[in-house]
């Protein structure tokens, strides 16, 4: 026999100024199947606890509905109330009588007979609500971390250092992402290899991480606190714990020239078909491609390689792919972003005049591992006198992408920098705004004016190349400068574009294979911008670093560790509660039509084309109630929000 | 050179919203001043008076007066590179389009623009027909130039903003 209890809070004056709780109270008592009702001045303190606990038992209660303040603020709070007083937790609802009414209303009538109506509507309800048993899975405590920049480097080494055994797949032949790309590092002006590459040797010998680069996602089965990912390792041809990273193979190579565009130095620089992608790459372990190696393509090479490694007998031409298995409670994404491509622009000369750079080719100029040694040089081989830089690149732009990159101002900054240390040129910056925020940023801009840097404030609007009268033409950048209000023609040797960050390739595909949203600029999506921005809507799977959106490096250390201390939380709590309104099949109506397999947006559905039936995995049920709609023959039910409950809460409500 | 400060108050707030109802006066708050259109307009660069960036922050300031009245509004060559270049999608272009239906209202039009359009109302054409072409054309057998003045009536008509 249902008895409710039915509590009116006051909410102090929030609910009480327009709400007569003493005669709501009294109209709950006239309604079926409630066995008491009061009011009391703030339900969700200890005595206002205290008290629906010992009602629940001197009263003999199995149901209770406290209508008083939003869910969201309170009902774990009362769910945790009634199951210490021995009632199942799920024997409950609450209604929102101020949010939903005192709070937005001005008639003082229409929002009592609302409160009513609300009431009521969930009296009818409740009747319907069954105890549910809360369940619980084991988190396997592996972790998976995609992708081996500057944030997975720092997530798994503070994993590995807690204990915990880390994968950490990079697709690349080497980890560090396009740090490792870098000169120096704003606003300090750190080397960035310097500070880099210690993580990086740290990575490769920490017993806790497995390291594969070269490798990639291939498949993601499983659920929270138990994914199965298949991880595909590519051949390198050369076995890694028999490398020992001598380069004599790369320095006998039958191409006694290096002839291939070297993909490190963005093309800069050229590669032998066996190579070490840059001097400190992690592995130190040299790869073959597979599509410019002669051995590989025509098997018709004298393999001075193999000789050359001798005894180590670490080139095989043989080695196949392999796909390994693993079984990972937790995934740290951290797969970064790409360059903005500067060709989108055709007004800044990309790719048509030879001179025009974008910032991340001006990095390996700069960088003393690149391909002029740090030189900074035009094509020709001389210095530039005067080089200008355009901010903005791809970015804040309705024609390319809207968003602003974060870094763009303050690498800019350091570039301009790096130029005046190097060559006696006139550096030229351009933008629209100077956006350096952040701590020892404004200071640095502030060097930066006091090195005699040219500041414009104003948007470029073309790079042209006009023919003077000596040998070379001349670059020239058109803006307007805001300030003066004039045009300004600068000419200039160099042209720098500070192209914008995107998603990084293949982000669509990892958002697939994990069943992770992205926003609608591409970058993965978080659970909340403010109060959870690592976590994804995927319980177990976090983010970390430029592919959750533009930042620096600091700001993605800070996040690495975050994603690293929300994973070691699941982990030591050691399991994880699931969705209690999740939805299950009802076997004997299902038509095995399969409708609803590809509907939900979770993969907790599938089919068994043994018995011809759908089948929800639980651990994976978001209780979204998407297939529930769907299901043309209702065999699809969810708790607590079933056709019972939902019709009952409609019947009340229309009383 | 030294001008007294623009006091705010004194402006016409209701101009920028007059603009901003226009259907391709729709995106002006979007605007950033970030001069990209000025930096391309082949006007601008002869003559720096006349300064697009510096029109729209005038328009938002709501200098109805100086604005509608400024002969530089009819200065526009129509390249469209503003338009073509702006990164919030304000379309200079098309703003200039709106400021000049409204300057004309308001009677500010050149006379030479006002002569020119009424010549396409009543011929059709906007150069008036020279007798040396007539006779070339006549020598070359080409047609008889005609200017369709009741489809250019008519046009006039239903472009009206």
């Amino acid at each position: 026999m249902v008895r409710i209890g039915v509590y009116i809070c006051h909410c102090g004056v929030n609910i009480a100024n327009m709400v007569d709780v003493g005669s709501v109270a009294r109209y709950a008592l006239g309604l079926p199947h409630v066995a008491f009702a009061r009011d009391y001045l703030y339900l969700c303190s200890e005595p206002g606890q205290m008290l629906i606990q010992q009602d629940i038992q001197s009263r003999k209660l199995n149901r209770i509905i406290v209508a008083a303040c939003s869910p969201l603020m309170h009902e774990d709070t009362f769910q945790r109330v009634i199951a210490q007083g021995g009632l199942n937790p799920f024997l409950f609802h609450m209604v929102n009588i101020r949010e939903q009414a005192a709070w937005v209303h001005e008639d003082k009538d229409a929002v009592m007979e609302k409160a009513k109506d609300l009431i009521r509507s969930a009296v009818h309800r409740v009747v319907f609500h069954r105890p549910i048993e809360r369940k619980w899975v084991d988190i396997h405590p592996e972790v998976l971390v995609v992708g081996g920049g500057i944030a997975g480097i720092h997530a798994s080494l503070t994993l590995a250092k807690a204990g915990k055994h880390v994968y950490l797949v990079e697709r690349e032949p080497t980890i560090g992402g396009h740090m490792a790309q870098y000169d120096k590092t704003f606003p300090t002006l750190d080397c960035a290899a310097c500070i880099l590459t210690p993580k990086m040797s740290m990575v490769k010998n920490h017993p806790n991480i497995s390291l594969w680069t070269y490798s990639d996602i291939l498949k993601v089965e499983g659920f929270t606190g138990n994914y199965k990912v298949q991880v595909r390792r590519r051949p390198r041809y050369v076995q890694e714990d028999h490398c020992t990273g001598c380069r004599e193979c790369i320095r006998s190579c039958t191409y006694h020239e290096p002839r291939f565009p070297n993909e490190f130095d963005l093309g800069l620089s050229k590669r032998k078909p066996i190579y070490i992608p840059f001097p400190q790459a992690v592995p130190q372990v040299a790869l073959i491609d597979d599509k410019t190696c002669i051995q590989l393509k025509s098997g018709r090479c004298k393999q001075p390689c193999v000789k050359a490694c001798g005894e180590r007998k670490a080139i095989d031409f043989e080695q196949k792919e392999t796909i390994e298995n693993i079984h990972v409670g937790t995934v740290i994404i951290s797969t970064g972003f790409k360059a903005f491509d500067a060709k989108r622009i055709s007004a800044y000369g990309y790719g048509i005049y030879p001179d025009v750079y974008t910032a991340l080719e001006m990095e390996r100029m700069a960088s003393a591992s690149g391909p002029t040694g740090g030189e900074i040089v035009l094509r020709n081989g001389q210095k530039p006198k005067r080089v200008g830089i355009i901010h903005c690149v791809g970015s804040r732009d309705v024609n390319a992408n809207s968003w602003c990159s974060r870094v763009c101002c303050l690498y800019s900054l350091k570039l301009a920098h790096i130029i005046k240390e190097r060559t006696d040129a006139l550096v030229y910056n351009f933008y629209i705004d100077m956006r350096t925020p952040g701590r020892n940023m404004e200071e640095f801009h502030n060097r930066l004016c006091r090195e005699g840097v040219y500041f414009f404030q104003g948007r470029v609007s073309e790079v042209s190349f006009e023919d003077s009268d000596t040998d070379s033409g001349q670059l020239v950048i058109q803006a307007e400068d805001n300030l003066l209000g004039r045009v300004l023609r600068a000419e200039v040797d160099m042209v720098i574009l500070a192209v914008g960050m995107e998603p990084s390739q293949g982000t669509q595909d990892i958002g697939q294979s994990f069943h992770i949203n992205r926003s609608k600029e591409g970058f993965f999506l978080e659970r909340h911008p403010k109060l959870a921005p690592v976590s994804t809507f995927a319980d177990g799977i976090f983010l970390a670093g430029c592919c959750q959106g533009p930042k620096d490096i600091a700001d993605t250390i800070a996040q690495a560790g975050a994603a690293a201390a929300e994973v070691l939380a699941l982990i030591c709590s050691g399991r994880m509660e699931l969705e209690p309104n999740t939805a299950h099949v009802v076997e004997e109506r299902c038509s095995g039509c399969a409708l609803c397999i590809q509907l939900c947006p979770y993969g907790a559905l599938s089919f068994d084309p043994e018995r011809g039936k759908a089948m929800i995995e639980e651990a994976l049920c978001k209780g979204c109630g998407t297939c529930v709609s769907t299901c043309r023959s209702g065999s699809i039910r969810q708790s607590i929000f079933g056709d019972e409950e939902i019709f009952s809460e409609i019947e009340g409500l229309f009383g | 050179m030294f001008d007294e400060a623009i006091s705010l108050s004194k402006l016409d707030s209701k101009f920028l919203l007059e603009v901003n109802s226009h259907r391709y006066g729709r995106n002006i708050n979007a605007c950033f001043a970030c001069g990209t259109c000025s930096a391309g307009c082949p006007i601008h660069r002869v003559y720096p008076e006349y300064n697009p960036r510096r029109i729209i922050r005038m328009v938002k300031l709501g200098m109805r007066t100086e604005v509608l009245s400024s002969k530089h509004i009819w200065y526009c060559s129509t390249c469209q590179t503003c338009k073509e270049r702006c990164p919030r999608g304000v379309g200079f272009f098309d703003i200039l389009m709106v400021l000049k239906n409204m300057a004309a209202r308001d009677g500010f039009a050149p006379p030479a623009l006002i002569e020119q359009a009424r010549q396409v109302r009543q011929s059709g054409l906007s150069v008036p027909i020279q007798e040396i072409w007539v006779n070339k054309r006549k020598e070359l057998s080409l047609r008889p130039l005609q200017g369709a003045w009741e489809k250019a009536a008519r046009l006039m008509e239903i472009s009206q903003p």
